[in-house]
Formats: C-alpha cells, sequence, structure tokens
C-alpha cells in the first residue's frame, strides 16, 4: 500500500475525530473521538516506519498507546468527576466559565 | 490484492464514521474498538507485528475495556432524549470536510519517496548461534531497550504520574 494513502488514512481518522470532538455532546463520545486521533496519528507513524525501514516509527506506536493509557484514565477521571458534580455526561452543561 | 487493502481501509474507515455518528454511546465504543482491531489487522499488513500485538492487548483490550466501565458507571439516558442534532455541528462538519479535503490533496500527492530518511536505527544484529530467528519483536526490543531506554522509563513515570491523577479525580470526597 502507497505511503501516501496511508497518510490520507491517517488524516481521515483524525478529521472525523476532530468531528466528533466538536459536534458531538456527550462526553464520552468526545473522548472517543480523541482516541480516534490518537490512532491515526499511530498508522501515521507505522507507515513512515514501512517507508524508511526505520523501526523508530514502530517504537514511537507504542509509546503512543501508552501515552493514550495514562490519557484515557485521566479522562475518564475527569468523566467521574463532572457526572458527580453535575449528574450529566452533557458537556453543554459544564460551563461555569462561560462569559 | 489492492481490493483486499481498499476494503481494509474502508472498514477502518466505516468503524470511524460509527464512533462519531452513533446516538448511543456504547454503539460508538464498540465501533471504536472493532476500528482498534481492523487498524492492528493494518499494522500486521504492514509487517508491524509486535505493534499489532500490542495494539491489540493495550488498546482493543484495555483502554476501551475502561471505557466501556466508564459508559457504565454513567447514566446516558438522559442525554438521548434531548436533541441530537447539535447546532455546533454543521459549522464543524464544514470546517473538518474542507480541511480533509484541502490537507488530504496535498498530502496524498506529496513525494514521500523523496523525503529523506532519518537517520537508520541500526537494529544491532543479535548474538550468533542462538538459532532464533530475528523476528521483529526482538528488533523492535533492540531499539526500544537500546536507544530509547530513557523515553521508556519517562513513560512508565507518566503513566503512573496519569493513574495517580485518575485517582484523584473521581474519589469521593471524605
Amino acid at each position: 500500500m502507497g505511503t501516501s494513502a496511508l497518510v490520507v488514512l491517517g488524516l481521515l481518522l483524525f478529521c472525523l475525530g476532530l468531528f466528533g470532538v466538536l459536534a458531538r455532546r456527550n462526553f464520552i463520545v468526545v473522548l472517543l473521538s480523541i482516541e480516534l486521533i490518537f490512532a491515526g496519528a499511530g498508522v501515521n507513524f507505522i507507515a513512515f516506519s514501512g517507508l524508511w525501514r526505520n523501526l523508530t516509527g514502530q517504537v514511537f506506536t507504542i509509546f503512543l498507546i501508552a501515552v493514550a493509557a495514562g490519557e484515557a484514565a485521566v479522562g475518564l477521571g475527569l468523566l467521574l468527576a463532572l457526572y458527580r458534580l453535575r449528574h450529566t455526561v452533557n458537556v453543554d452543561e459544564a460551563q461555569e466559565m462561560k462569559g | 490484492m489492492t481490493v483486499l487493502w481498499i476494503l481494509l481501509l474502508a472498514f477502518i474507515a466505516a468503524c470511524a464514521l460509527g464512533v462519531v455518528l452513533s446516538r448511543s454511546p456504547i454503539t460508538s465504543a464498540v465501533s471504536l474498538l472493532v476500528g482498534f482491531l481492523g487498524v492492528a489487522v493494518l499494522y500486521l499488513a504492514l509487517r508491524a507485528e509486535f505493534v499489532a500485538a500490542v495494539q491489540v492487548l493495550v488498546y482493543a483490550g484495555g483502554i476501551m475495556v475502561l471505557y466501556l466501565f466508564g459508559i457504565m458507571l454513567v447514566d446516558n439516558e438522559a442525554l438521548r432524549l434531548q436533541r441530537q442534532v447539535h447546532f455546533q455541528a454543521w459549522p464543524a462538519f464544514v470546517f473538518v470536510l474542507l480541511l480533509f479535503l484541502w490537507m488530504g490533496h496535498e498530502l496524498y500527492h506529496s513525494d514521500y519517496a523523496a523525503s529523506p530518511a532519518p537517520a537508520a536505527v541500526e537494529a544491532a544484529a543479535g548474538p550468533e548461534g542462538t538459532g532464533a530467528p530475528d523476528t521483529n519483536t526482538r528488533r523492535v526490543a533492540r531499539v526500544l531497550y537500546g536507544d530509547y531506554l530513557y523515553p521508556f522509563e519517562a513513560a512508565s513515570v507518566l503513566l503512573l504520574a496519569a493513574v495517580a491523577g485518575g485517582i484523584f479525580l473521581a474519589k469521593k470526597e471524605v
């Protein structure tokens, strides 16, 4: 598979994740969309690892997965804190800092 | 052969669409999980076998299970009863579409083969005479624990900090 096609796949995953972050109101779906962005970056890493026959891309994909795990833990902690405070997962209801 | 590639990429894209478009967060989470399995198959096809295994074990098998726990702990029904079409969805869609079309055009028509390769990370040859095949896992291990030992240890500290932060955010007030 050509590197260009894989880079465009990474871009597609990034754009879909970005759309999810911007357009969805459910906080969980926002977190899942951020994971989509991670997946797009991972595909990009592996694509260039194949192009340059360099294992650094694969090593950094492992780091990416580790960072995504940490981010998932913190994100779910935020979710629980938000739910405990507002009893909702609607991000529109968390607007104390607005205006 | 190319048909299989196109099917795989289309499958991953369809799962990603399922994540952002589905009404139920459970459907989003399961769609993302299946999408990650598809990405793992993609990694296998690109001969990154160890990363594919890590993807299945950690990402699909750990992180997504964590998200499913999170979904089960909160009440999603109240949100589903409200209007689903967010006023912000249409500007977001236009922006993302333009971004994808513009960047996709630029990236697809870039000449990647002409870009200079970074300094090759020498996966040093393993001890001779062991008779074991030089698999992708072995070569990744030599690079990971050789050139990238410090980032590896730093990632451990990062995960420890993330665990501590997550616990602190989610604990009950006493």
